[in-house]
């Protein structure tokens, strides 16, 4: 345990990156607690850990080169890899508190009451300066793309990163297709206008305007998991005929959703083709 | 020679454990568990020739969520199965390295709420603590609650042997048993108040009788995960209207029942009261 009046937070810092980085980690960066004015009261870091000075963001574990290049989409639906930055944040989170003695919590992943997340961990990753938010959805991190984060918040007064100038998104190749088109690769590939979740509008190089239909977009990424079981569930229990009940029950729509709930690498994302299209990363997405 | 063989192996099974993410690591003789336990429970009857069994504890929520103001995060974050992990690679290293059988102890109930093997039996006969006022749950001398994995193994170990003194009741507990008629844990949690727990202590400062109502505790520490999955299931079920089913299909709490059975982290346990007010440990949890 380091005497606190001893630490180099500057040096801290780095060593936190080293740890981040050797157990698996692309990319980490930090964000000022009191940077999250933005978010609601109750889902800011300080509503989670009293006193809080910093996050720390830890970004990677995204599909590798071949998951993207799979002829069978369902392949990377069972085979998503989240759950590595949740776990190495709550090995952050120990570290910090074992090595340096101060408060430390990982945020949890997913989301609680009202479907809501406890803290944006997307909003965290864009204010550490590990991506930018996109007009597809995801953060972006201008050289690997599309990946997954985890966010610890500590009492640990880190040095802060800022955000990414200019962001990850709209890629050049973006902007000037939009400048021809009209449209960029993932808003052509979901557009909100032809029964799709994203539309947008890019000035001087900039997104300016950005609509995402997350409801839409639910019912397409998640076919399986929570929210397909509850309505293959409620569609089971209605249904009179008893012989039809029971195939439903035994259907192999209703066991994919009980898979993906028990097995819950299923319950990530079920949709990736905003990111299939995206150039950001790109190169990371292909290989010989 | 033979002994300093076993001893220098015993050294370097526990040094493994503890780089592998435990805090502490006991060893127990499988035939301790004969006055304890009924046929069928005992290690050699899961692994036949079982010489040794290796127990790894680890810290469950990091200081930081201790403090945390919302209770769901530690409800989530608690547990991150780091004793899980660690057991496992014990158990690798003594089939690849010493080249005898070892497995993971199942602690996991398989009839009723009854698990094969008691790893709180486990983490006791291998001296890593004791059981408590505080719904008889282990506490550790240094750290307090703990959650704990087993490896059986075939392999023989020197045996740490049960701790001497008992855990609990702290000295302050004694002394506010003297005064009030209950420790911090019974205050917390006062069974003839609502609550789970009861005891006395005796004149020599030992816990004379304990009583925990599980089925009560349960009610509280599982409000999400299978048990309330099962119980909002049954009045799903039941419900005769068609219009109000699909309602508590969709309803916040069916859904966050079914994300705790996906995230099991999450089901293990959602209620720290009586071990927020236990003195034992708290110089572990007390940062900056």
């Amino acid at each position: 345990m380091t005497a606190q009046n001893k630490i180099d937070f500057a040096t801290a810092k780095s060593e936190l990156a080293a740890i981040a980085g050797k157990s698996g980690a692309l990319v980490s960066g930090v964000a000022s607690a009191g940077a999250f004015d933005d978010a609601p009261e109750g889902y800011r870091p300080a509503d989670i850990l009293p006193h809080a000075k910093s996050v720390l963001v830890v970004g990677g574990a995204q599909p590798r080169a071949g998951d993207w290049q799979s002829p069978n989409y369902q392949h990377m639906e069972v085979t998503t890899t989240s759950d590595r930055m949740q776990t190495l944040a709550l090995k952050m989170a120990r570290f910090i508190e074992d090595r340096f003695s101060y408060y430390a919590v990982a945020v949890p992943a997913g989301v609680d009451r009202g479907q809501q997340p406890f803290m944006s961990i997307s909003m965290a990753a864009d204010l550490a300066g590990c991506g930018s938010k996109s007009l597809a959805g995801p953060v972006l991190h201008p050289e690997f793309g599309f990946m997954y984060y985890g966010a610890i918040i500590t009492t640990m007064p880190l040095p802060a990163d800022k955000p990414l100038d200019p962001p990850a998104c709209p890629a050049p190749e973006c902007v000037r297709m939009y400048e021809a088109e009209g449209t960029t690769p993932c808003l052509n590939t979901c557009p909100a206008k032809a029964g799709g979740c994203l539309d947008g509008r890019i000035e001087d190089g900039r997104f300016t305007e950005r609509q995402y239909d997350a409801t839409r977009c639910a019912t397409r990424v998640q076919n399986y998991w929570v929210p397909g079981f509850q309505k293959v569930l409620g569609a089971t229990l209605q249904e009179p005929d008893a012989e039809k009940q029971k195939m439903m029950l035994f259907s192999s729509m209703f066991s994919r959703t009980l898979w993906s709930m028990t097995y819950s690498n299923v319950a990530q994302g079920q949709c990736a083709e905003c990111m299939r299209v995206c150039p950001v990363g790109y190169e990371y997405r292909t290989k010989n | 020679m033979h002994a300093s063989e076993t001893e220098s192996r015993t050294q370097q099974i526990k040094q493994f454990a503890l780089d592998a993410g435990g805090d502490v690591v006991g060893i127990a003789n499988p035939r301790d568990w004969d006055e304890h336990v009924p046929e069928g429970h005992r290690p050699y009857d899961i692994l036949p020739g079982a010489k040794s069994v290796v127990v790894v504890g680890s810290r469950g929520p990091t200081a930081g969520a201790w403090r945390s103001p919302n209770h769901r995060v530690m409800e989530v974050n608690g547990y991150d199965f780091r004793n899980d992990a660690a057991i496992h690679r014990v158990a690798d290293m003594i089939e690849s390295d010493f080249d005898h059988l070892a497995i993971q102890a199942p602690g996991l109930p398989t009839g009723g709420h009854l698990p094969p093997m008691s790893m709180m039996l486990s983490a006791v006969l291998a001296g890593l603590g004791t059981r408590s006022l505080a719904a008889n749950i282990i506490l550790n001398p240094k750290y307090g609650l703990l959650y704990y994995s087993a490896c059986i193994t075939t392999l023989e170990f020197d045996y740490d042997g049960m701790l001497e003194q008992d855990v609990c009741p702290h000295h302050m507990c004694v002394e506010s048993y003297r005064r009030f008629g209950k420790t911090p844990c019974m205050a917390a949690c006062p069974s003839d108040n609502g609550g789970c727990l009861d005891g006395a202590i005796d004149d020599d400062g030992r816990i004379e009788y304990s009583y925990y109502d599980r089925e009560r505790c349960v009610s509280r520490a599982m409000n999400f995960g299978i048990n309330s999955f099962q119980k909002s299931l049954a009045q799903i079920v039941a419900e005769e209207d068609s219009e109000r089913q699909s309602t508590m299909i969709h309803s916040d709490f069916f859904s966050r029942s079914c994300s705790a059975i996906t995230n099991y982290k999450e089901s293990v346990a959602q209620c720290f009261e009586c071990m927020r007010v236990c003195p034992i440990g708290r110089t572990e949890r007390k940062l900056q």
